[in-house]
């Protein structure tokens, strides 16, 4: 039962990931390849805050998540000036320099060993200690994010996000700033994804640079593209998917010490397959362009 | 010591050189960001390896078969993967995912067959050479020389054969080149067959210098990425140029500042070019739109 409640809050945690990274890559058209570097800097923010200044949970979330919306100007600024292969290098970019800086700077961030004994959650002397109550609190925040996700896709926001995608002369030319819609997409992106981060942390209660490499930043990645991008149930179809896939692989009976690379070569030839036969994913609409 | 740090670069620089040469060859004719480009990188070296130590052959075949079948690896994602993406005229973004994925995958496959550990292939540094206060060692040299028979042989690949032209012509502009009435599928193999020969060739001897482990292809392959976008798209020679300035600001980063910050340095130096020169240093000025 507790592997079940485990998975769900583990299917919670994409879920926010691969929302906000949708943002991005479904609705504004950016195939952004540094998301794992935002959830590093929620984790690491709201994990700093707990253990070195003893702040709530409550309270760290939300400082973690401005200061991962601030930060996500560096790549947002820069990379407003390109498409395609440029974008991708700038955020690959982002997140290269942002793992060096959690991995080496050691007097801060706990270097390769990282941050041990981070407290759980608690609000009002009521703690989220056990899996039951932590899944509780992931799926309020998840539904949370779903909702501003779900508002968002059908504002005018939104719908100014989807046409840059499709045309960013055409939406420059409408009297839109291009720009500053892609600023603010890449600031909500960020910041979500750091809410993903800080939960990560309150959950297992130690975090080391290795939870956010460029690896991850492709994983969550290729959940959005092999669920689907562009619309709502796309992100949510892949995470379940994606962090199912591996559990029905233990039950084939493939040994532990392959099966993460057996997993891994299953997504490699997913994505190489979708590219070919259905470029907008499972259940998505975006065909990247 | 900053002698002896210079030199190190330089040799660096000869294999990162190798590998952007291979990738811009690509990048620059068909415009697909190879990933793939250092999952046939770090097979070559698994190549050697298993050929040396699990089969005996003597170093000269297994040299000869890693790199052969490692051109062959590139060979075959053009012809199974990338030509049928061209043929569909499927979006760039689109067949660098699928590049990913053949990365992913292969990568998988090699750390699976052969565990994520380094494996060594000669123990010891072997035979050293000292040039003053520099000291090379005989791996080192042939890098080096490698680097200089290979390059002049693209070189003169490039300036004096048909082939050359039409590759110089496919950079330029890829659309006249095929109302000229030139076979383009078989123009892409040659191209793919010669990127991934370069890359092999520098991926045996860093394997029989240093070692390998299942991440060093990417490693390599985002240098020489960086390399090529530095010294300029569009220009061959540019990524020989880039590679060399990456290399020796690397070594000689070592100096000041712990080495471990060197990845960080190669996205530095990238955000700054394309923030200030997004055609690199030899690149020609074009609006962003048409490259």
């Amino acid at each position: 039962m507790n592997y079940v409640l485990h998975l769900l809050i583990m299917i919670c945690i994409y879920s926010i990931l691969s929302l906000s990274l949708n943002l991005l890559v479904g609705y504004t058209g950016l195939l952004s390849l540094c998301h794992a570097a935002f959830y590093g800097i929620g984790a690491y923010v709201s994990a700093l805050l707990m253990t070195k200044l003893g702040l709530n949970f409550f309270l760290a979330l939300p400082v973690s998540v401005i200061i991962s919306m601030l930060l996500s100007l560096l790549v947002a600024y820069p990379s407003l000036r390109f498409k395609g292969d440029y974008f991708i290098l700038t955020a690959l970019s982002f997140q290269i320099i942002i793992f060096s800086v959690l991995h080496n700077c050691a007097g801060f961030t706990g270097g390769p060993y990282g941050i041990p004994g981070i407290p759980k959650p608690h609000l009002f002397g009521f703690e989220f200690n056990s899996l039951p109550l932590f899944l509780l609190l992931s799926v309020i925040l998840a539904s949370l994010v779903f909702f501003v996700i779900y508002r968002i896709s059908s504002s005018p926001f939104g719908r100014v996000l989807k046409a840059i995608r499709e045309d960013e002369l055409a939406t420059l030319a409408l009297g839109k700033k291009v720009a500053g819609f892609k600023i603010q997409a890449f600031m909500i992106s960020g910041g979500i994804a750091a809410i993903a981060g800080g939960l990560y942390a309150g959950y297992i209660t130690y975090i080391d640079p290795t939870s956010f490499t460029l690896d991850e930043s492709i994983f969550i990645l290729a959940i959005i593209l092999v669920g689907g991008s562009g619309n709502i149930k796309g992100p949510i179809v892949g995470t379940v998917f994606m962090i199912i896939l591996p559990e029905i692989l233990k039950f084939l009976g493939i040994p532990d010490t392959i099966a993460p690379n057996v997993r891994q070569m299953i997504y490699g030839a997913l994505l190489v397959l979708m590219m070919f036969i259905r470029q907008q994913g499972i259940a998505g609409e975006y065909k990247f362009e | 010591m900053i002698l002896q740090l210079l030199a190190n670069g330089l040799v660096t620089g000869c294999i990162y050189a190798l590998v952007a040469l291979g990738f811009g060859l690509i990048y620059n004719t068909t415009r697909i960001f190879h990933i793939a480009h250092g999952i046939v990188y770090t097979i070559a070296a698994y190549l050697l390896y298993t050929f040396v130590r699990g089969l005996g052959l003597s170093l000269v075949w297994s040299l000869l078969l890693a790199i052969i079948l490692a051109t062959i690896l590139g060979i075959v994602t053009e012809v199974f993967i990338y030509y049928p993406f061209y043929r569909k005229k499927t979006s760039l973004s689109v067949v660098m995912i699928g590049s990913l994925g053949i990365y992913i995958f292969l990568v998988n496959l090699v750390a699976m067959l052969y565990g994520n550990e380094t494996k060594i292939l000669s123990p010891g540094a072997g035979k050293t050479f000292n040039f003053g206060s520099v000291i090379l060692t005989k791996i080192q040299l042939a890098e080096i020389l490698a680097f200089l028979v290979f390059f002049s042989i693209m070189v003169l690949l490039f300036k004096k054969t048909k082939l050359g032209k039409i590759i110089r012509a496919l950079a330029d502009n890829p659309n006249l080149v095929t109302v000229l009435g030139i076979n383009i599928r078989w123009v892409r193999i040659y191209i793919f067959a010669l990127g991934s020969f370069l890359a092999a060739v520098a991926s045996c001897l860093v394997a029989m210098d240093v070692g390998m482990d299942p991440n060093v292809g990417m490693e390599v392959f985002l240098v020489s990425a960086v390399a090529v976008i530095v010294g300029g798209v569009g220009v061959f020679e540019g990524a020989v140029l880039g590679s060399f300035i990456l290399a020796i600001l690397q070594n000689l980063m070592v100096w000041k500042i712990p080495a471990k910050w060197q990845s960080a340095l190669v996205f530095l130096i990238l955000v700054f070019f394309l923030l200030f020169k997004p055609m690199g240093i030899l690149g020609k000025r074009r609006r962003l739109e048409e490259a």
